[in-house]
């Protein structure tokens, strides 16, 4: 009784994704990652170990949870490029919290986070009620907030945390860095948050079409103001964690991280203009430059090369991508 | 009979601009109402206020007893009022079976903890059934919206409006884009609609579709309802003439 | 709500710009920092204050953003000079941005000050630009000087993996002091060797990959020389973490007050304090010489101070006073 198809139907193509993962992840990415394992394992007897592995994953957990905070807001089609300035506030926040007021640790872990989801608010509040550019605000918060963490400290780290907060940075319970276990773990949260429940499925329809959210009813800037509080809650958790382990609370800690962040997102597969995003994939984007960054340290390659080295996997995993595409039009 | 949907003098004004001066009908359950006008005539703003997208500056709309104005789109949604909308409103890299159950997705507890999923395997099973049921050409749900043709993007908005059992449904210019022979199919729809008894407000440039399944005609012209005819008792150049404004 | 947010934001963003009023009676003196974003800057700015005040002086001061945006100091740096300060101490973000706006200077009698050596007097005395002094503290020296701890930790003699973390690629400071400390090494201590020379980008949290990275590498490791305190902290708490804490000499340079706490923790091995807070005062100080008529030599050198354990324990050291 509907309109049927006059002609043949010429089924249309799924690109090469990974449903059950997301949907988003981009096999290329993965292939990247692999190739990258091989050449590495080849290139330095050092690489392929258990311990190394553990290596790698402490040292991309900062990175990749900015990376996974900038998921959830590149699927609604925004940008957050505060979040390397609401990781240096939050853990300078939380540092203060315990060094100068002298608050017991854990007011330290609530204080650094509800920091950073104090900035991701006022970024969802001003992008979605005053309706101002999300790469405005958060452009503005960039300055805003690493200049409230240079205020609040003069410009100097606050050095020496209580042992149970350098726990949760430098801790190995079994032999695992403590901020592996948390960014696996966040990468699970997450995962589920954006691919099972609604928060998540509507952060993408928004980001795929406003108008078609609205007109289902789906209250989007409710939504748009969540999406930019987790971003802060989380950019302020790596904060936290960039603090513990380095045991101060520096004002000008991650500096440009939102750009990496951001890089691993689109790496793995999340499409810059909304709509498709992958916190698997994300994970997988981090990781390949985490191991990147790993190789080109155990391959002790002096700094020029390595800024070449990073530039090009960029570029070669984006143009898989693309070459991807334009055969599966053909 | 009490009429499903009234509309009392409303009137909407996006700045100084006044959109709607004054529109005010009435639908019977089950009508199938023409709304007809030139462009600029406020036909879309008039239907974007009764799915609550636009708040009304003045004026009541009453659907099945409910005063519209505290209302926002899901809740309007919920009442049974659907919009097929002539851009189709979907979310082209999600798949048919999320577009048909967009806004209202079933959850289920995860793991019997209290945290609420989404049911994708009812999803994917009642927008296979209803997809089936509409006989539409969808080779699968889990195809992404934005890989099928216009057709068949349009039978998932359809398919959309019809799921939730709707009380009224608004049809943006269904027939615009399409072949003779598919037009045919949407008129069929809404007559198969009129018979179980849902009520229709089509919007149309095409008059000889009004005339085929439509039992009235509304008339907006400069945001003010100019006329108001049984089909049966009118004719296309009276139409046209309130249209234009030289009747 | 969303109004008091806005100018919530406002207020704070002024706050962060708004100069300190200059004082009308006493004359001013225009310094211009690269950057307030770094403990060694703001140490700075603190000093030449204290230099202000000491040398009863107004200071005007202002910073780029960033020390990466030279134009941005360029525009700054003019504009402060429609100001007619009495002097311009000024640290150029690289060897040319600033050259216009100190020509200028000349131009206008206003003398100009090479705040801790960021031209190259070649380029300088080509775009005919004078400077009335040069003052900084040596990095190559700077450098040489954490070998030398070094190799008197270890014992002249001894053997093993060194490991080299840099500053942000290219930058000159940080070259400078990773090149004093290689060849300083090589000279006092050949049986040490760098074996690893990597970019930490001044960041805490990268120095520590860098580290982790190494160590996996290199087990036996048994120094580890960073180019600022920052990645000091980053790399001795990585080597803590790896449980080998107190067996690898970590060794930075500034004398951050972050990094004398580590020091006195027990974990950093030592720092070669720069004194910026030093360098600030006699920067004023010898500012207020000239314009008195006097002469002061052309480079000035602000001496180091290496920070160690027992250093700070004994205390007696008359610098340990500029160690902010």
């Amino acid at each position: 009784m509907v309109p049927s198809e006059a002609g043949a139907v010429a089924a249309p193509r799924r690109g090469l994704s990974w449903r059950d993962l997301g949907g988003a992840i981009r096999l290329e990415s993965l292939v990247v990652l692999v190739l990258l394992c091989l050449a590495l394992s080849l290139l330095s007897p050092y690489f392929l170990s258990v311990a190394n592995a553990l290596n790698i994953l402490l040292a991309t957990s900062v990175i990749g949870i900015l990376g996974f905070a900038s998921t959830f807001v590149i699927a609604s089609a925004g940008i957050d490029l505060s979040l390397g300035s609401v990781l240096g506030f939050g853990g300078v926040v939380g540092a203060l919290a315990v060094n100068v007021l002298g608050l017991p640790w854990p007011f330290g872990i609530v204080l650094g986070l509800a920091a950073g989801a104090f900035c991701g608010l006022i970024n969802g509040l001003l992008v979605a009620l005053a309706g101002i550019p999300a790469f405005i605000v958060t452009l503005g918060m960039l300055g805003v907030a690493r200049g409230a963490a240079l205020v609040l400290t003069g410009g100097q780290p606050i050095y020496g945390l209580p042992a149970p907060l350098v726990w949760l940075g430098q801790g190995r319970p079994f032999g695992v860095p403590v901020p592996a276990i948390l960014f696996l773990a966040l990468a699970a949260v997450t995962h589920f948050l954006l691919s099972r429940t609604r928060f998540g499925k509507y952060a993408l329809v928004i980001g795929d079409n406003e108008n078609a959210a609205r007109a289902t009813g789906i209250h989007v800037a409710r939504l748009r103001i969540g999406l930019y509080t987790l971003s802060g809650l989380l950019a302020g958790l790596a904060g936290l964690l960039f603090a513990a382990r380095v045991n101060s609370g520096d004002p000008t800690a991650g500096i440009s991280y939102e750009l990496t962040a951001i890089t691993a997102a689109i790496l793995g597969g999340s499409n810059l203009f909304g709509g498709r995003a992958s916190v698997v994939g994300t994970l997988i984007g981090a990781l390949i430059m985490g191991v990147l960054q790993n190789g080109l340290n155990l391959l002790a390659v002096s700094s020029f090369y390595q800024q070449m080295a990073i530039g090009s996997v960029l570029v070669l995993a984006v143009w898989l991508d693309q070459w991807n595409r334009s055969r599966g039009r053909a | 009979m009490t009429p499903l949907l009234e509309l009392v003098d409303v009137r909407k004004k996006f700045g100084a601009v006044e959109a709607l001066r004054g529109v005010s009908f009435a639908l019977a359950p089950g009508e199938v109402l023409a709304l007809l006008g030139d462009n600029g005539a406020g036909k879309s703003t008039l239907m974007k206020t009764i799915t609550g997208i636009h708040r009304a500056s003045a004026g009541r709309i009453l659907f099945a007893g409910a005063d519209l104005a505290s209302h926002d789109p899901g809740q309007i949604r919920a009442l049974g009022v659907e919009m097929i909308y002539q851009d189709l409103a979907l979310a082209r890299q999600q798949d048919v079976a999320s577009n048909i159950f967009l806004g209202r997705e079933p959850t289920r507890r995860f793991l019997g903890l209290p945290l609420h999923v989404i049911d994708r395997a009812r999803i994917e099973r009642e927008a296979e059934a209803m997809i089936r049921r509409l006989g539409a050409r969808v080779p699968s749900v889990r195809y992404r919206v934005g890989d099928l043709s216009g057709g068949q993007q349009q039978s998932v908005a359809i398919a959309r409006a019809l799921t939730f059992a709707p009380k009224l449904v608004i049809m943006d210019e269904p027939t615009a884009a399409l072949a003779v022979r598919e037009v045919e199919h949407v008129l069929e729809l809404v007559r198969e609609l009129k018979r179980q008894g849902i009520a229709v407000i089509l919007i149309s440039h095409r008059l000889t579709d009004v005339f085929a399944v439509c039992d009235r005609a509304i008339v907006l012209r400069q945001g003010r309802t100019v006329a108001d005819e049984r089909v049966a008792e009118t004719s296309m150049n009276t139409i046209v003439a309130h249209i234009v404004g030289a009747g | 709500m969303q109004r008091r947010i806005l100018l919530l934001a406002a207020a704070v963003s002024a706050g962060l710009a708004v100069p300190p009023a200059a004082r009308a009676a006493a004359p001013t003196y225009a310094v211009l920092l690269k950057t307030l974003s770094n403990p060694f800057w703001g140490a700075m700015a603190q000093g030449i204050a204290a230099g202000g005040k000491a040398s009863g002086v107004a200071i005007f001061q202002q910073a780029a953003a960033s020390d990466q945006a030279a134009e941005q100091e360029l525009n700054i740096c003019n504009t402060m000079l429609e100001r007619k300060p009495a002097a311009l101490i000024a640290s150029a973000i690289n060897s040319s941005n600033l050259l216009p706006c100190m020509k200028q200077a000349n131009a206008q009698h206003i003398p100009v000050v090479d705040l801790d050596a960021n031209l190259d007097p070649a380029i300088t005395a080509k775009a005919g630009v004078k400077v009335a002094f040069t003052i900084g503290s040596d990095n190559i020296a700077a450098g040489a000087k954490a070998a030398d701890f070094m190799a008197a930790r270890l014992g002249k003699t001894a053997t093993g993996p060194v490991l080299v973390i840099e500053g942000l690629a290219g930058n000159i400071t940080g070259e400078q002091r990773a090149q004093g400390f290689r060849t300083e090494l090589a000279k006092v201590a050949p049986g040490l060797k760098v074996v690893a020379s990597l970019p930490g980008d001044w960041d805490a949290n990268k120095a520590a990959n860098i580290t982790n990275d190494t160590l996996t590498r290199s087990p036996g490791l048994v120094a580890i020389f960073a180019a600022n305190d920052t990645m000091a902290l980053g790399a001795v708490e990585s080597v803590f973490a790896a449980g080998k804490g107190g067996k690898i000499v970590v060794v930075g340079v500034d004398g951050t007050s972050a990094g004398v706490k580590s020091i006195k923790a027990g974990r950093l091995s030592a720092s070669v304090a720069q004194l910026p807070y030093l360098e600030g005062i006699e920067a004023v100080a010898n500012v207020k010489k000239i314009l008195a008529g006097g002469t002061v030599p052309s480079v000035i050198h602000v001496p180091t101070v290496l920070l160690t354990q027992a250093v700070l324990k004994a205390g007696t050291d008359p610098l340990l006073q500029y160690v902010k």
